[in-house]
């Protein structure tokens, strides 16, 4: 009898083990697991950031570099033909003494020309660095691009927002929104053979949001995405509002025609200064 | 019949509420139509068999008539149809022909030892339990078991384990068997008509892990969703 007295006990205890052990092992997969889930959640965040800071700085540099070109362009080109046409005023001046039909004739013509590339440098600049944007905000820099626009299009372009004084938002932002706007609109004219587009652009205290819609064809987001169709235009516009946390979403109205509603949240205004225009001036540019 | 039945649930009344919690997980799986997962299917064939098994093993034990025959005849059923869940389960191929494979050598194996255990075969006054198969049973499965939660782990596929329904019925039966590993080769000695060593307490302990996996397996059914299931 004492023999199974102490074998029931040996039972007893070697069931509790085996039970504890069991209890052990669920418990730690559970813990492993939630454990794993948190680290590769943080290794993705770290992933999600870096890719952010490396599309950040790509357009930084790009950014930078559109303005360097501005810059020379103004700088060397633009100095080189202003002298150009004080030299070539000089030589009316003498040659308009000679009178001579066709030497005035040539003369007029080289002024023309020299006058008109010193108006397309400008023109080239001023695209290349959007210097109304940095210097009056967003209203003004869309109203003039509109205005440029329309000036050589039949085109009907509304612009319309929510505000009459739209508040002066940082410059990454500003710029982000201004870059959506113009291949958005340059979309439409390429592609939509539209009659008529509509900019919005709407404010409030958490989100900016720029709608662009035109009366064109018409186009599916999913089938372009889908068949790689899609240019550098709009990946371009998806990894800018990466940058910022925004979200982009492109509609079908039923009166046909395209629109896109890009939407980003807001972020507390820093150091809104426009960075002035200067050659020697090559480091980071606070988009 | 039933007179007999109420009487010995009086006596015995944890084994016997062991057997009917079996309904438990069984009604869910139809409410949840957790059927539609083959794992969930073989799971409801387990649950109906063991309910049948044991309906008859306490029927015979209330009539006073040797109820073994039905537990050893059970262990290699049970054994093809559990791991049959894991052989749903699990994904590598190697395991999954090393599952099939111990399914047909454990049964060979248990009907080899049944004979093996019962010199006489046609004496069912006298027959006993087997000694070693249950015990092989629940270390083949607890290792299933293992090596299921060892993919789980590795392959990061759940981000909530407490949702899915599979960890809970692998629980259930992680405990269920670990609790009955050492208590069962004693079952062949204790478990005899002249047996005169009673394990007491001792033997109660499976009754109540087996209750537990019952719930175990009704929570976990309980989380299962069709209209996840066919997402999958
Ligand atoms: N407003 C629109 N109306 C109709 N189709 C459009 C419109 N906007 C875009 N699409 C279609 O989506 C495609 C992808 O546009 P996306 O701007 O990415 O490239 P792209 O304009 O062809 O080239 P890129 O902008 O790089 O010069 C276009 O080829 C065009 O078929
Ligand atoms: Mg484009």
């Amino acid at each position: 009898m004492q023999n199974s007295e102490e074998l029931k006990w040996a039972l007893l205890i070697a069931s509790l083990a085996m039970l504890t052990m069991a209890f052990c092992m669920i418990s730690f997969v559970m813990y492993y697991q939630k454990r794993r889930f948190e680290e590769e959640k943080r290794i993705s965040d770290i992933e999600k950031n870096y890719n952010r800071l490396l599309l950040d700085t790509a357009l930084n540099s790009e950014e930078t570099e559109r303005r360097r070109i501005a810059q020379d362009l103004h700088d060397d080109i633009g100095t080189m033909l202003s002298l150009t046409k004080l030299s070539l005023n000089q030589l009316s001046k003498m040659v308009g003494n000679s009178g001579n039909e066709k030497e005035d004739q040539i003369m007029k013509k080289s002024q023309t020309l020299v006058e008109e590339t010193i108006l397309h440098v400008r023109r080239i600049t001023r695209d290349l660095v959007p210097t109304t944007l940095e210097r009056f905000g967003l209203m003004e820099a869309i109203e003039e691009f509109i205005h440029k626009l329309e000036e050589d299009n039949n085109l009907a372009i509304t612009f319309q927002a929510n505000t009459d004084d739209f508040p002066r938002q940082g410059q990454k932002l500003e710029l982000t929104l201004y870059r959506i706007m113009q291949e958005l609109v340059n979309n439409a004219i390429k592609h939509a053979s539209c009659s008529k587009i509509d900019i919005r652009l709407e404010i409030n205290d958490q989100m900016i949001g720029l709608k662009v819609t035109d009366n064109g064809v018409g186009f599916d987001p999913e089938k372009i995405k889908e068949n790689n169709l899609a240019g550098l235009g709009l990946l371009g516009i998806e990894s800018r509002l990466a940058i910022v946390n925004g979200t982009v979403q492109y509609e079908k109205p039923e009166k046909g025609g395209a629109s896109a509603f890009a939407q980003i949240p807001m972020m507390p205004v820093s150091d809104s200064k426009p960075e002035p225009l200067h050659p020697f001036r090559r480091e980071r540019v606070n988009i | 019949m039933f007179e007999t039945l109420t009487i010995y649930f009086a006596k015995k009344p944890v084994p016997c509420f062991a057997v009917i919690i079996t309904l438990l997980p069984l009604t869910l799986i139809f409410v949840r139509k957790a059927y539609l997962d083959p794992s969930f299917k073989l799971l409801v064939f387990y649950l109906l068999l063991k309910f049948a098994i044991d309906i008859f093993m306490v029927h015979s034990a209330a009539l006073q008539k040797n109820n073994i025959i039905y537990y050893n005849l059970s262990i290699p059923l049970y054994y093809c149809l559990i791991s049959g869940m894991f052989y749903y389960k699990l994904s590598g191929t190697y395991s999954r022909k090393i599952v099939v494979y111990s399914m047909l050598v454990f049964s060979s194996f248990c009907i080899w030892e049944i004979f093996n255990a019962n010199s006489n075969i046609r004496d069912l006054y006298n027959h006993r339990a087997v000694l070693y198969s249950k015990t092989i049973e629940g270390v083949l499965i607890n290792s299933w078991i293992l090596l299921y939660f060892y993919e789980l782990i590795k392959s990061l596929r759940i981000p909530n384990l407490l949702n899915f329904p599979f960890f809970w019925v692998c629980s259930g039966l992680l405990l269920y068997y670990s609790s009955f590993i050492f208590i069962a080769p004693a079952l062949h000695y204790t478990a005899t008509w002249s047996g005169s060593l009673d394990l007491g307490v001792t033997r109660i302990i499976p009754y109540i892990f087996e209750i537990l996996s019952a719930i175990m397996f009704s929570v976990g059914i309980y989380h299962f969703s069709a209209a996840d299931y066919a997402k999958q």
